[in-house]
């Protein structure tokens, strides 16, 4: 997977990409969720291609979180399609294994497991999930950990580590699993300032790779740089999406002008 | 999961094998499946069985005499098998009640000595707890119990203060204050002397908030209940028409038909659950009237509606509960009729001090007196003793839970030491409290069960006479689980009801 | 202490906590300070002081009075002791008994070894401790009727003992330390040391032609001095080989085999050693191995085919089949051991494809089923099989020995049962959650007593013609069902304190459910739920005092009615009973301690 993306030549920053020959890697059709009376979405309608990084921006309360979580099926979308590299997300027990192994999911609150060590976090997956043997699993769990850039912590336990090193850890779990997709729900939010870079360090690199990831964040600067579109949300409804200039500079509905400028 | 989704879009239909749901649901069909045979299966085994032992289980025992004599109790020679075990359960009721009232004393007791300033108090409190909850109860109250058979015998003339008070090895006695027929004419009168407390109440309390004067309005409260109660002493004569009351409604449970309850509480049973699933519905529905039920909603709802019906089929076939209900009424109106029909003469308390008698060549205690048998005071003070230590541990727990900063921020504005524990540390510790002291009141209950070890008449040793006289072990089995279960309903249906209180005083 | 300390670190418990460092204790005041400020700083307080002195002084002296009352007989306990240990266990076979004990130490002696058990204490502690300790003993001494000599003597050994103790304080400097283990050595080796010195009494019961009673002064009997002398020096042993052990292997190869062998103990020395059954060899060799084998191969070539990742959907179908035809099986007359091997292949098989992987992973599996299915069929072999111990009772041991058979069998049986109810009842499949509340609640809401006179009375109803249970085992099945609820319920707070987060993380990764639970979910919890179910097996072990009420020959059912009734010593009911409530409170007492102990160190007492 890193072989094949590091042979594609790397896009200039914050540049649109041409990806409209690429394959389509997440459709979403018409997709509806309700808790209860409130409808957290509403009849989402987009296509994510390979390699596209999509960034979704909205206030709090905007439906994007439960969005990318119904992605892998950790909430259940109600009405509408959702399909995920070819596999369509039904009651199908395979179709679910498949596409959860395929998609790696980062969280807000790190969620690392409290009694493994590092290394274990990382290889639990790829040894019981996908059967690889132990040493094998370990050895890239090691590399992944080099990736993120602490192998010097394979082997203490994550409530020993930083916030940012935790969520370093929680990135190269995802990434131990060899997903197409990547998921990053917030993951800046818990962190101290100081420790938000690092983080996004990683991610960019990660987006410079040629990774599919959908990243719902507050991190603007991220947005512009990184984002090959961002799409914002609010009341559970896609309501306005293009390329990061597009969005920044001259956004079409009143909605999103209101969002920018009580953030910017 | 709804719908629209699968019906919609069919052309990717999922293998029944490997729709999560139908796995879920066929795993738990299998295990409820397997549950019910296995029951089954060891039900016949047991019906064959006792077929070929030539035992049939009914309850006809209950009605039939029975030969026991039980050492204490409201009925000594029960002629039925229902009388006795009647005596039993009201042997275990009260001394359930007297154990639950003392342990929580004493373990308030226990716990404010292990949070004590005082070094020493502290040492007795944890030595105490340490000792009592590390031995088994049933050792220590065959150790009391031990302890109190070897007791001099009871003489004319002995007893720690003659006449009084007596320790012996057929027991204590002492003076006891009993319920004369007077006395619920009595309650009602106190009865009104409350309502009046709560307005008197309400009443100094709206001066204290007006003025700023101290009115102690709870003191003002419990003070209009004692002169009620004082009054009634004399006046409690009048309430005696109540007693014609009691009789009519009497009159009216005997002539219904068994109709009537089991139409009652058919419709009852068909409300509620209808009720319930109407709400269940509109919580599930949105604004837009748009309805999303997963199938764990739609077990819900066919399972209230099956309880219901299965309520409603039992009522029609079994025909004996609906008659009980309406003959246990009518006898319970009667009682009320006739503690009410008594003539003006009748004082609602009588007292009387303990007496020995000898008829034969050993004095025994008469029955004057307040007199607890060695048994019973085994196991009274078996549980006490050994609920007090864990009730103690749940009070200090409690208290300590209470962060020191409550105490603090109430010392700061200014209140005394006495108005900090009063307002602010047990409003919070009682919160904490309540639930697993709640647990032990349930473990109290069920540990009088260990009477049977020290020959006191409670339920379980009445029931085992019982079935070793009848051999009806199964439904005497029966009754004890259904007294248990009921008694422990009971008990956590009230300390919730104070919990849930408890948590919107809070908020 | 050292079991559950174990678990911890096996599961990589112990390492992963922050450390929690012991508030600063408040700076020790001078005597006379100390004494003003905790018992006489308010005029309520001294009053207090003096209620509670009076209080302290009435119970030690009429406990004193008590014990050492010329009329209580304690040559009853001193004689009957073996009684109250093992009931009747033939003289000629307590070999055995001693061969169990000294596993029990080995094993012991190893554990605290590989765990690093115990800790350092400074010697100044030490000190203040026999300074406490001497006190103690000069105030119940002056409390007890002895005679002057008697008291004289014992006042000289509690002075020395305080002085010895105040010596330490004073002489040592703060910085030395002691491990607690030395200081148990100590203990117990002057425990057993006194037995070759001190003049206790040579108390036996002759059971031979005339029973009576033989109490002569000086030692006590070599077959008491001898066997814990060996015992100690076994568990020495077993520590220094465990320290050995320790410093030559990888951490967690000694900790899982010590894990297992702990497992495998109870039935080993109760089926093997203690109970001594005859086997029928022609039957061994003719049956029931080669039904051990016929499962073996055809089991593990199944298991090894299911455990294949490319097995899919077809494995998890024929699993499924397996089971159906596993409970089939049971309603079909067949030897009971055919029955119970299909259905734990089944068991087997529906895991499979969870637990499974590269080869190494599924060799690992087969071992795994053929190891369980070998115990299996030995251990139902073997409870079949008649014992060659002959007593006079329902059981061939009884007294002390069965309470601890019956505790620990309760507590290793309702293990999973109460692990398998928690899970059920908070799942998210409505049937199972409903069937396991209704469970737990319905035996939450009886007394015990209620259900053990139900399963010893009731079981043999159930049983199809032909089975047997004896009363022991029936009472054993009934107590684990009824300690399982309870337990389930100390499970549950565990299991729900675990976070959302961490089920979806699971998820997230692709784990199944069972996965999930398996390597994230039940490792969190059970830490969680460390101190309540050690709370909960000191509960199980003081409710087994109940056997004596169903007629069982348990400690408490000896010392109450078969003691009181010898012709030497009639109605003896009081000191035994006293006797038995210490047995019970020593144990306990450690229980409880180590509980604390365990919670203190993980934090979860403290606020």
């Amino acid at each position: 997977m890193t072989d094949a993306a590091a042979a594609e030549p790397a896009d200039d920053q914050g540049q649109t990409r041409d990806l409209s020959n690429a394959r389509d890697m997440i459709v979403c059709e018409e997709v509806s969720k309700w808790y209860g009376d409130f409808r957290a979405l509403d009849k989402i309608s987009t296509t994510i291609k390979e390699q596209e990084v999509v960034v979704v921006l909205g206030p709090s309360g905007s439906g994007k979180s439960t969005w990318i979580r119904c992605i892998n099926r950790l909430e259940i979308h109600q009405e509408g399609r959702i399909v995920v590299d070819d596999v369509e997300l039904t009651n199908d027990l395979r179709n679910i294994e498949q596409v959860r192994s395929e998609v790696g999911m980062v969280f807000q609150q790190f969620n690392l497991f409290p009694h493994l060590k590092v290394i274990d976090n990382v290889s639990l997956a790829p040894i019981w999930v996908r059967k690889k043997p132990r040493a094998e699993a370990e050895e890239q769990a090691m590399a992944q950990l080099e990736r993120v850039g602490i192998p010097e912590q394979a082997h203490k336990y994550p409530g020993q580590l930083s916030g940012g090193q935790q969520q370093r850890v929680a990135i190269a779990r995802a990434l131990a699993m060899e997903p197409k997709i990547m998921l990053f729900d917030e993951v800046t939010s818990a962190l101290d300032p100081e420790m938000v870079k690092e983080v996004l360090d990683i991610m960019k690199t990660l987006a410079l790779s040629g990774m599919t990831m959908m990243v719902v964040t507050h991190e603007m600067g991220f947005a512009k740089e990184v984002a090959d579109r961002i799409i914002f949300m609010e009341e559970g409804q896609i309501v306005e999406q293009g390329t990061p200039t597009h969005f920044f500079e001259n956004p079409t509905e009143d909605r999103t002008k209101l969002f920018l400028s009580q953030i910017l | 999961m709804t719908a629209p989704t699968t019906h919609e879009r069919a052309h990717q239909r999922v293998p029944l094998w490997r729709d999560v749901i139908v796995l879920k649901w066929v795993a738990q069909v299998f295990l409820l499946v397997v549950v019910l045979s296995t029951m089954f299966f060891l039900a016949t085994q047991a019906g064959d069985n006792l077929r070929a032992r030539n035992i049939v289980s009914t309850f006809d025992f209950l009605e039939r005499p029975i030969d026991i004599q039980l050492s204490e109790g409201i009925d000594t020679h029960p002629d039925t098998g229902a009388r006795a075990l009647w005596t039993g359960m009201v042997n275990t009721l009260r001394i359930s009640v007297a154990g639950i009232f003392f342990a929580t004393l004493l373990g308030i007791v226990v716990g404010l000595a292990r949070l004590s300033d005082n070094w020493l108090v502290r040492r007795l409190g944890s030595m105490w707890v340490e000792t009592l909850r590390n031995i088994p109860l049933l050792v220590q109250m065959i150790f009391y119990f031990s302890v109190l058979t070897t007791l001099p015998r009871v003489g004319l003339g002995t007893g720690p203060i003659n006449g009084w008070f007596h320790i012996s090895n057929k027991g204590i006695s002492m003076p006891r204050v009993f319920i004369a027929d007077g006395f619920y004419q009595w309650l009602m009168v106190v009865g009104v002397g409350a309502v009046a407390a709560h307005y008197v109440r309400r009443h100094r309390q709206r001066i204290q908030d007006e003025t700023g004067a101290m009115t102690s309005p709870i003191l003002w409260g419990i003070g209009t209940v004692a002169l009620f109660g004082l009054i009634g002493i004399f006046v409690h004569p009048m309430f005696t028409w109540m007693g014609g009351i009691f009789g009519a409604i009497a009159d009216l449970l005997d002539s219904l038909p068994i109709i009537a309850p089991q139409i009652l509480f058919s419709v009852v049973a068909l409300g509620v659950a209808a009720r319930w699933i109407s709400r269940f519905l509109t919580d599930h529905r949105s604004v837009r009237g748009h309805l999303s039920l997963s199938d764990d909603d739609w077990f819900r709802i066919a399972f209230a509606a099956l309880a219901s019906l299965i309520i409603v089929f039992v009522l029609v076939r079994w025909t004996g509960f609906s008659s009980w209900t309406l003959n246990s009424g009518r006898d319970l109106f009667h009682v009320l009729e006739d503690k009410f029909n008594v003539d003006g003469a009748a004082r609602p308390f009588d007292a009387m001090r303990p007496d020995i008698i000898q008829k034969s060549r050993f004095p025994n205690y008469g029955k004057n007196g307040l007199t607890m048998s060695i048994g019973f005071a085994a196991v009274f003070f078996g549980v006490v003793f050994y609920t007090s230590a864990f009730i103690g541990e749940n009070v200090r727990g409690g208290i300590l839970a209470v962060p020191k900063g409550q105490s603090e921020a109430a010392m700061a504005v200014g209140l005394g030491r006495g108005q900090v524990l009063r307002h602010v540390v047990l409003p919070q510790a009682i919160r904490i409290i309540l639930p697993p002291t709640g647990n032990q009141y349930l473990n109290l209950l069920k540990n009088t069960s260990l009477a049977v070890a020290v020959g006191y008449s409670d339920l379980v040793q009445i029931g085992q006479t019982t079935y070793n006289q009848t051999g009806m072990t199964l439904p005497v089995v029966a009754i004890w689980m259904l007294f248990y279960l009921s008694c422990s309903l009971s008990i956590s249906v009230v300390v919730n009801w104070f919990n849930v209180r408890m948590k919107l005083v809070e908020r | 202490m050292s079991e559950f300390a174990g678990l911890g670190a096996n599961l990589g418990m112990s390492t992963g906590m922050i450390p929690i460092t012991a508030p600063p204790e408040t700076p020790k005041l001078p005597p006379r300070e100390w004494v003003k400020a905790n018992l006489f700083s308010s005029p309520f307080n001294s009053v207090l002081t003096v209620v509670a002195s009076i209080i302290i002084l009435a119970i030690t002296r009429g406990l004193m009075s008590f014990i050492f009352n010329p009329q209580r007989q304690w040559d009853a306990t001193a004689t009957n002791l073996r009684l109250l240990m093992t009931q009747a266990y033939p003289e000629e076979q307590y070999l055995r008994i001693w061969i169990a004990t000294a596993v029990v130490f080995t094993l012991t002696g190893l554990s605290l070894a590989v765990w690093r058990a115990g800790s350092a204490v400074p010697l100044s502690d030490v000190g203040r401790r026999l300074l406490t300790f001497g006190g103690t003993i000069a105030l119940l001494v002056l409390l007890a009727p002895f005679s002057v000599r008697a008291t004289i003597i014992w006042l000289v050994v509690a002075v020395a003992v305080a002085g010895g103790g105040e010596a330490l304080r004073r002489l040592v400097d703060d910085e030395r330390t002691m491990s607690t283990l030395g200081i148990l050595l100590i203990g117990l080796s002057g425990l057993v040391g006194s037995l070759w010195v001190i003049p206790y009494g040579n108390h036996t019961f002759q059971l031979h032609r005339t029973p009576r009673v033989l109490a002569e002064p000086g030692t006590v009997a070599l077959t008491t001095k001898l066997p814990w002398t060996v015992m100690l020096l076994v568990a020495v042993a077993a520590y220094f080989l465990g320290i050995f052990i320790r410093e030559r292997l990888p951490t967690n190869a000694p900790r899982i085999t010590l894990l297992l062998l702990w497992l495998l103990m109870p039935p080993t020395l109760l089926y093997l050693v203690l109970r001594d059954p005859s086997f029928d060899m022609g039957h061994v060799l003719g049956t029931d191995i080669p039904i051990f084998l016929v499962y073996a191969v055809l089991g593990g070539a199944l298991l090894n085919w299911l455990a294949r990742p490319s097995t899919g959907e077809i494995g998890r179908i024929v699993a499924a089949l397996v089971l159906v035809a596993a409970f089939a099986a049971f309603l079909t007359p067949m030897r009971m051991i055919v029955r119970l091997d299909m259905l734990v292949l089944a068991a087997f098989a529906l895991a499979a494809p969870t637990f499974s992987g590269g080869p190494r992973a599924r060799k690992n599996y087969v071992i795994g089923w053929l190891g369980f299915l070998g115990i299996m069929s030995w251990l139902v072999t073997a409870i079949n099989t008649p014992s060659t111990v002959k007593v006079p009772g329902q059981f061939f041991i009884g007294g002390l020995s069965l309470t601890l058979i019956v505790a620990v069998f309760t507590i290793v049986i309702s293990f999973p049962l109460g692990l398998a109810l928690a899970l059920a009842r908070t799942s998210n499949m409505p049937i199972f959650r409903l069937l396991a509340t209704w469970f737990i609640e319905f035996v939450r809401g009886v007394p015990m007593i209620t259900i053990l006179i139900f399963f010893s009375i009731m079981v043999p109803l159930f049983l199809p013609p032909g089975m047997h249970l004896g009363e022991v085992a029936a009472v054993i099945i009934g107590y684990s069902l009824f300690s399982a609820a309870y337990l389930a319920e100390n499970v549950r707070g565990g299991l729900q304190s675990v976070t959302r987060g961490q089920h979806e993380a699971a998820e997230a990764v692709g784990m199944t459910t069972s996965q999930k639970t398996v390597f994230i979910v039940l490792p969190q919890a059970l830490r969680i739920s460390i101190p309540p179910l050690v709370g909960h097996c000191i509960g199980v072990f003081k409710e087994t005092s109940l056997l004596a009420i169903i007629g069982l020959f348990d400690v408490l059912f000896i010392a109450r009615s078969v003691m009181p009734n010898q012709t030497e010593f009639m109605g003896s009911t009081k000191e035994n009973v006293l006797f038995v409530s210490l047995i019970y409170w020593i144990f306990c007492y450690q229980m409880s301690k180590a509980s604390q102990r365990l919670e203190r160190r993980t934090g979860l007492g403290e606020r």
